[in-house]
């Protein structure tokens, strides 16, 4: 391990941090001391993650002093992955030259990157990344991304580590390598690790941050607490010292406060869909098969789902959950040549992508990236009924009305003509969860739905899932990774096996 | 082969020239049905044809690829594209037979090969689809009677064309029908179909004829949307140079400037361009695209002569039988620029100083719109071509600059483009060696030096009224109002 603990420790003095117009850190007061590890916490659009990036040196100082930033930080979050997906697809902008662009391999992505090559080449062993080496960085799921931006950070010898949500749409296996890996540094580097759920803390972890819109706020009680610090403009910072149990327990919690009374909203009576064949399964996959070149991603899966049978699919990154999803949505161009029934159509029959899409409601992490348009809030919401990103149709008055119901049950009215691109990733994820249940669709597809969200609104999405699932109308087909996050009406479960 | 705008006559001539309009949406209530169960095969699996073809079978269009053979058994680019989404690809002699419309969408260079391979293949009274009409209009390929022939062309990058219609959208795309070859009186509504079945409805359809789309794109690829963002990054450039301007700094102020004086251009025409001025810098440049307009207009009347008697095309083809020699030798000549060896300085330049310290940029731009705005109209083309052919378009070429400076522009434009770019602006650069020597660094490079903003109100008021009164803003107002209502989010 060549990388060594910083001397200095890191001061945040009074410092106010913006970025862009999205968001302002205010009047942060923040010492890390080179000896800890520090987990900051809050809820969605608290500015965790911005915090985060602040020690990374991203953001303008608009007030106050940062001190003792090291040079070579490593960073792993969502919003860098999506950066470095956003880079590659520009470069595929470049096709006005008719040249259909093939984007960085693996391999350049990290070798031509990391200081320490020896630790990438274990890492990329560990992380089961060697055989994806030669793809296009842009082809990998989210997770094989996510793997990638790890060995980044982790091999380019850092001198602090920053890791945004490190442990979300990783498999147990990567998952539990992560966690022991990170174990086995934690005498050599300094970690700062964005965590929106508490039972995920590592062991090493020595303090705790919480953050309550763009300040290190206390916790409600009013009881004096932990390392409570005045600012010099009567500003309250709030940390935690993981020995102080008492504080500790109530910052736990305080992110666990429960809803009540969830009423899903209704469907818009005027939007109806075409009636489907109550005889006919909603999905019927024979012996579907994808493959990449020579790579094999999904091998002759036979998979039928009727309505009303809630599924759960789970595997191993890489192994095809989101290929297999994108079958079924017609999103993927090998739907074309694969033996797929989908809401009494066979595919390549004649029928429009959007014949398909009508039944269907879907989230993803996938689709968070591609839905990069400036829009509103209620907008994005409102797309739900044309499966659009954005929205290229005059919406009814009911429609609005409906939208309007859903941001009022996300917390999130007083937003609703804010632009959807400011907003924080657990926010955009939140709308685009109502954007996919707007109509009631017929089969509601959730590819990790509770990515990037912290515990409350977790909760709130999984009993929403839960009402879903009671109402009879929809049939939902759920992917996640976390055993905790079962739903109880689930009782169907497909695993998917890695082939490659 | 004859050029076939010159085979006809002058009444058919001007009818051609003047066929441009903007479709309204229930023109396309028919959906795909015309194309619906046909056979389609892709000439082609570059990125307008691989993403087009993505778009064709995802609104329920039977979709397939010809390839050359040796594409095939070497299993190039061009097939992989094509098998790894799925497509049945095999060679001209296995599927164009079998193909009710056959989309023509290689490079125009290639289409006199490629066409005379695969007419006698295809089937009686089948469509033969370009997504350009220079080999038609100026090579006068002449294509058997029974075929049906028609133009679809999305007018934005194959990216783009898929991107938009994911998305639930498209791109703005201009169709024609060949008169000379619609024996079934079907190629509307096929046309039409395809369009649909790329999502262009969804964005706007102009309804253009093959000759005028051919005359005024050369025109409008030439002068303003090429030549003259080429001429203006290179005299600009040394300008600045000349004057003692930090090269870092007078590097990025044109990479990034094209891209963002044209960006208010795209949003409101000519005149918001110049409203995002101060009001002195405003004269200044308005005084200074009159004086670009008075020493360009005798060039910008030739390239249109040219390009309408066929003299442009000739030449450039004798070019191509002599393998391109001049075009390679100015391409290489255009690397060799001072403003392409220099790169891009680490300095910040904010969106408004682009246009403050850019005024000889603004009033390039504004000259070279409107001088090629007129010259196609004045040459008989209607206002609807020609503001597409010029206003519509800069900023889209303008995007190129601002990724990898004029090599990037050059690469990505048609061949046709850049050899049209580089005879502008060879004789460009010293047509204005004269009108240069008068520049100096307050209209490029630092901004006008004065001590308040204030100008005389009568001749403020002259400005705007000459600004908003160009004929190219009224129609431009009339066809951004189309296509904002179409774009625009609720």
């Amino acid at each position: 391990m060549a990388s060594s603990i910083p001397l200095a420790s890191i001061q945040l003095n009074s410092a106010t941090i913006s970025f862009d117009d999205r968001f302002t850190l205010s009047e942060v007061d923040w010492t890390i001391e080179p000896d800890q590890h520090w987990v900051i916490t809050g809820a969605n659009g608290s500015g965790k993650s911005a915090l985060a990036a602040t020690l990374a040196g991203i953001g303008d100082i608009e007030a106050g002093s940062i001190e003792g930033l090291p040079e070579r930080v490593g960073l792993v979050s969502f919003e860098a992955q999506a950066e470095l997906i956003a880079a590659e697809l520009k470069k595929d902008d470049a096709d006005i030259m008719d040249v259909v662009s093939l984007g960085t391999p693996v391999r350049e992505m990290i070798f031509d990157y990391c200081r320490d090559v020896e630790l990438a080449e274990e890492l990329v062993e560990k992380f089961g990344l060697a055989p994806l080496l030669e793809r296009a960085f842009r082809k990998l799921s989210t997770g094989e991304t996510r793997k990638v931006m790890l060995v980044r950070a982790l091999a380019n010898e850092p001198a602090l580590l920053i890791l945004d949500e490190p442990f979300d749409g990783l498999d147990v296996d990567t998952l539990a390598m992560l966690q022991a890996h990170l174990a086995a540094i934690v005498d050599h580097v300094p970690m700062v690790l964005v965590l929106n759920r508490f039972d995920e803390m590592p062991d090493f972890i020595t303090h705790v941050a919480y953050l309550d819109k763009g300040r290190l706020a206390p916790a409600q009680g009013g009881r004096k607490r932990g390392d409570e610090q005045r600012g010099e403009k009567g500003r309250l910072a709030f940390t935690v010292d993981r020995k102080d149990e008492a504080a500790f327990n109530e910052l736990y919690q305080l992110l666990h406060l429960k809803t009540t009374d969830l009423n899903v909203p209704e469907a818009d009576p005027a939007s109806r869909l075409p009636a489907l064949d109550p005889g006919q399964p909603l999905v019927k996959l024979t012996q579907a098969t994808i493959r990449y070149g020579d790579t094999l991603i999904v091998d002759r899966l036979d998979w039928t789902i009727e309505r009303g049978q809630h599924w759960q699919l789970s595997g191993p990154n890489g192994s095809g959950k989101t290929c297999v999803l994108s079958l079924i949505t017609g999103d993927h161009p090998q739907c074309y040549t694969n033996d797929i029934f989908v809401f009494g159509f066979k595919r390549g029959s004649g029928e429009s992508i959007w014949q398909i899409k009508q039944f269907i409601g879907y989230v993803s992490t996938a689709l968070q990236w591609e839905y990069r348009v400036s829009t509103s809030c209620k907008n994005v919401v409102i797309s739900g009924f044309y499966d659009s990103i954005g929205v290229y149709t005059k919406a009814t008055d009911q429609q609005k009305r409906v939208a309007d119901q859903w941001l009022e049950l996300l917390g999130m009215s007083a937003r609703a003509d804010q632009p959807f691109n400011k907003l924080s990733y657990g926010d955009q994820r939140l709308l685009l969860i109502a954007r996919a249940m707007v109509k009631h669709p017929p089969l509601l597809i959730l590819d990790e739905p509770c990515l990037g969200l912290d515990d409350m609104n977790r909760q709130l999405v999984l009993a929403l899932i839960e009402k879903i699932c009671e109402g009879g109308e929809t049939t939902v087909l759920y992917v996640n990774h976390h055993t905790e996050d079962r739903i109880k009406e689930i009782d169907n479960h497909l695993t998917l096996e890695k082939h490659h | 082969m004859a050029n076939y705008f010159n085979t006809l006559s002058l009444r058919e001539q001007l009818e051609q020239l003047a066929k441009c309009r903007f479709m309204y949406s229930s023109e396309f209530a028919d959906g795909v049905d015309a194309l619906k169960g046909k056979k389609m095969v892709v000439i082609g699996c570059g990125a307008q044809g691989l993403n087009q073809g993505l778009n064709l079978r995802d609104s329920g269009l039977d979709v397939a690829y010809a390839l050359r053979p040796d594409a095939i058994e070497q299993k190039r680019q061009s097939w992989k594209n094509a098998t790894e989404n799925g497509f049945t690809v095999g060679t001209y002699e296995e599927l164009i037979p079998t193909a009710d419309v056959v989309l023509n969408l290689t490079p125009d260079k290639q289409h006199t090969a490629v066409v005379n391979a695969v007419m006698p293949l295809m089937k009686e009274g089948a469509c033969l689809s370009y997504s350009h009409g220079f080999n038609i209009v100026e090579e006068g390929m002449k294509i058997r009677d029974d075929l049906t022939v028609i133009m679809v062309a999305p007018k934005c990058p194959g990216s783009e064309v898929r991107a938009e219609y994911v998305r639930g959208f498209g791109v703005p795309t201009l169709i024609a029908v060949h008169e000379a070859n619609d024996p079934k009186g079907e190629g509307l509504a096929l046309a039409k179909a395809y369009a649909v079945g790329t999502g262009g409805h969804k964005a706007g359809v102009l309804m253009s004829s093959f000759i005028a789309e051919v005359k005024s794109d050369l025109m409008g690829e030439q002068t303003i949307l090429c030549g003259m963002l080429q001429t203006g990054s290179i005299l600009c450039f040394d300008k600045m140079i000349e004057e003692g301007i930090e090269p870092g700094y007078a590097s990025k102020l044109i990479q990034y400037g094209w891209e963002n004086i044209t960006e208010a251009l795209k949003y409101g025409g000519v005149t918001n361009m110049l409203d995002r001025l101060s009001n002195p810098a405003k004269i200044k440049a308005f005084d200074l695209a009159e004086e670009l307009k008075d020493i360009m207009r005798p060039l910008y009347n030739k390239h249109q002569d040219d390009i309408m008697s066929g003299h442009f095309s000739r030449t450039m083809m004798e070019d191509w039988a002599n393998d391109d020699a001049n075009l390679h030798k100015w391409r290489a000549e255009t690397a060799e620029t001072n403003f392409e060896k220099t790169p891009a300085g680490d300095v910040e330049i904010s969106e408004q100083e682009y246009f403050d310290n850019g005024i000889l940029m603004v009033a390039m731009v504004k000259a070279g719109v409107e001088l090629a705005f007129e010259t196609m109209t004045a040459a008989g083309i209607i206002a609807e071509s020609a503001y597409y052919e010029s206003l519509h378009e800069t900023p889209l070429i303008a995007n190129t600059i601002a990724r990898k400076k004029l090599y990037e522009m050059n690469a990505t434009i048609s061949d046709t483009a850049e050899y049209g770019c580089y005879l502008y602006n060879h004789a460009c650069v010293p047509l204005l060696a004269d009108f240069m020597k008068g520049i100096k660094s307050d209209v490029i490079g630092k901004g006008l030096e004065v001590d308040d903003n204030g100008v005389d109100n009568a001749r403020l008021i002259d400005v705007n009224e000459a600004l908003r009164s160009h004929p190219v803003e009224a129609v431009g107002a009339v066809l951004r109002g189309h296509m904002a209502d179409m774009k625009k989010i609720v």
